[in-house]
């Protein structure tokens, strides 16, 4: 109940998940759309070339908005651009070409899952690679961006055992790894100093205790950096309440009127 | 006659012992109604500097409930830079007309310029009966001796004046002389850029009711970069707080991003103003309170300010009317921190912190402000943020959509990350 209250008072930047839609592109776009006469842009896109090419359909959607954006709802991230799904867009007179993203996969605004399919199935990992360097690459180069040709993809079409098969499973092999052969030693070190085995190691307070600081240690502290990383972020969430508290600190004994 | 003396005897019999009751405990308790000496022959004088929002809310309250208020104002007809948008329920709360709105779907956010809400507050104080000083205060003398008043030094047409006060409220914002004078601390300040731009019809027509945020590196890397419309421009701006030095290669990124709509466009103003990031660390000394952004009343995230300064002005106002019983009784440094400083952090500082943890996580890096966009589609979402901005309020939800929102937040956060470190090791 609290955490649903501290997650809704007024802030503009909620989570939420696009509507669930793992596998089938054209399935995103519906949703999408159907978002668009209530939600405020929350991705835009464009290239200015574009402008005059924009796909009909998605620019008159978008302009149903009747809505003022509330200051605090992202636009464009990154502004993409969909590239070739309007061919080579006619370059607008006046703007300097910048160059575009632009990728045979990346079409109207997503990636083309079909193009990924490797032996009957999507390759997701070449679609995360993708969507790296898509990135990667308007981080390095800033795009202009419009409602005419909205970003559709987001990193939840990609399937989550897809994520955990890559990224979740190496690491908690590493880790766990890690935590055995602390664990381990750990053991046979109490046992010789101790003599208690490791089944009554097991029943003993202290041991147990050991036991929480060992996994807390090895999930927390994954490099070296992660010392120093943590304790600046337990400084960090307490330093703003520090400030609004500053002014109640003043009170002291026969403070004058 | 004889019993009303009596009483009077009996209070200042009360009163007398409480008063010299040490003040090491900070919990008092009061068997009168208030310890405060009443004021003979004269209501309490309050002397508000600024007549933005926070200072005009102030003094119409103040105004209404019999103090005698004086407001000051350097500039009257100024145009404050800023971003000039205000949530729904301030129309409510402060009877806001709608001839003022330049911009107004019926649902979302107002947006107005500045320099016409200041002078509607301000003008709506003096009807109230504040009276409105057109001068620059230079400085406050701070009493030696209890009760002893304040004293107001300002210029005005050219010539020094003076005037005594038993109150004080500082609404000067960000660059507040009055916290200067009360040595209440300084705070970190962000930077807000902005040029006003006029554009074509056709342009215009693209912002009929849209206003933009633009997040990522280029335009801020702890902020945000915004197109908001105004009456028959748009205002584009930016803003940082640690790279302050870099703030115009910031705008003219957000110039870039923005270029096809906004290209061809004539500037018309270049503005720029220091926002607080956090509250002063004293906002309460004496017989001086701070109120608005001369307090630090700005929510992270979005750089809110108009809603929490008019609000406190009219909170600080109320207390002071409620602790001096209408004008009749002196007050005291407890009272205003009793009555305001302890009933506004109770009110706001949930919401305020939480801005501060959103600001924290989404505003970090790219990958994290890519994550936001990415959850910021879902309507749910949306439909939350809007309603919680616009009433302060908590919207009414649904648990298990709470519990899937945070669910996807966490989820997103993740997978963005996991692209971000991705892309530090690519070379494109």
């Amino acid at each position: 109940m609290s955490i649903s209250m501290a997650l809704l008072s007024p802030s503009t930047h909620l989570p939420s998940l696009s509507p669930s839609s793992y596998p089938k592109p054209l399935l995103t776009l519906k949703p999408y759309l159907s978002l668009r006469p209530k939600s405020p842009l929350f991705t835009t896109k464009a290239s200015a070339e574009n402008g005059a090419g924009a796909p009909g359909s998605a620019a008159t959607a978008v302009e149903a908005e009747p809505k003022v954006r509330e200051p605090a709802e992202p636009v464009a991230v990154k502004s993409g651009s969909s590239g070739e799904a309007n061919g080579s867009a006619g370059p607008a007179a006046e703007v300097e070409v910048v160059s575009l993203f632009e990728d045979a996969r990346w079409v109207n605004g997503t990636w083309d899952l079909k193009q990924f399919e490797k032996s009957g199935k999507t390759d997701w990992d070449a679609v995360i690679d993708a969507e790296a360097r898509r990135r990667k690459w308007l981080q390095d180069n800033p795009e202009s961006s419009s409602n005419d040709n909205p970003i559709l993809f987001d990193t939840s079409i990609v399937p989550w055992w897809a994520w955990v098969k890559r990224y979740h499973l190496p690491e908690a092999e590493l880790l766990n790894g890690r935590a055995a052969m602390v664990g381990f030693f750990s053991a046979y070190l109490v046992d010789s100093l101790t003599g208690v085995g490791l089944v009554d190691q097991m029943g003993n307070f202290f041991c147990k205790t050991l036991l929480f600081v060992a996994v807390a240690g090895v999930l927390l502290i994954r490099k070296n950096e992660d010392v120093e990383n943590l304790r600046k972020l337990l400084d960090e969430t307490t330093f703003y309440d520090k400030q609004w508290q500053a002014t109640w600190q003043d009170e002291t004994p026969g403070n004058p009127k | 006659m004889a019993s009303a003396t009596q009483a009077a005897i009996f209070g200042s019999l009360f009163a007398a012992p409480l008063h010299t009751k040490p003040r090491s405990v900070t919990i008092r308790i009061r068997a009168s109604k208030s310890s405060n000496p009443p004021i003979v022959g004269r209501k309490l004088r309050a002397a508000v500097i600024g007549a933005g929002p926070a200072g005009s809310s102030a003094a119409e309250a103040l105004a209404a409930g019999g103090v005698e208020c004086f407001l000051f104002e350097r500039s009257p007809s100024g145009a404050k830079p800023c971003g000039g948008a205000i949530p729904l329920c301030m129309l409510d709360e402060f009877d806001i007309p709608a001839r003022l709105i330049d911009r107004h779907p019926n649902e979302f956010i107002a947006m107005l310029r500045r320099e016409v809400l200041d002078s509607f507050l301000r003008d709506r104080a003096q009807s109230r009966g504040a009276s409105l000083i057109s001068g620059l205060v230079t400085s406050l003398e701070i009493p030696t001796s209890s009760h002893a008043p304040y004293v107001v030094h300002y210029t005005k047409d050219n010539a020094r004046h003076a005037l005594a006060v038993d109150v004080v409220i500082g609404a000067d914002g960000a660059n507040s002389r009055v916290a200067k004078s009360i040595k209440a601390g300084s705070y970190a300040c962000a930077i807000a850029f902005q040029e006003r731009i006029k554009l074509t019809d056709d342009k215009m027509e693209y912002y009929e009711d849209l206003a933009e945020m633009y997040v990522g590196n280029d335009v801020s890397p702890d902020f945000y970069a915004w197109v908001f419309p105004k009456c028959d421009h748009v205002a584009v701006g930016t803003g940082t707080v640690c790279s302050k030095q870099d703030i115009k290669v910031f705008q003219r990124a957000i110039r870039a991003r923005a270029n096809a709509k906004i290209s061809g466009g004539k500037v018309i103003k270049v503005e720029a103003h220091p926002i607080p990031e956090h509250p002063r660390p004293t906002r309460v000394r004496g017989r001086v309170a701070l109120i608005g952004d001369a307090a630090g009343y700005v929510t992270k995230c979005s750089g809110e300010g108009i809603y929490f300064a008019a609000k406190s002005g009219r909170m600080c106002g109320e207390a002071i009317i409620k602790a001096s019983e209408g004008g009749e009784r002196m007050i005291d440094e407890d009272d205003l921190k009793r009555e305001y400083l302890k009933e506004w952090d109770a009110k706001y500082i949930t919401t305020f912190r939480f801005l501060d943890l959103l600001q924290k996580v989404f505003y970090g890096s790219d990958a994290a402000r890519e994550a936001l966009v990415e959850l910021c589609g879902d309507e749910y979402v949306q439909r939350m943020t809007f309603e919680s901005y616009l009433y302060k309020k908590l919207a009414d939800g649904n648990r298990w959509e709470d519990a899937k929102m945070v669910f996807n937040t966490v989820g997103s956060l993740m997978r963005c990350n996991i692209l971000g470190k991705k892309m530090e090791g690519l070379k494109l």
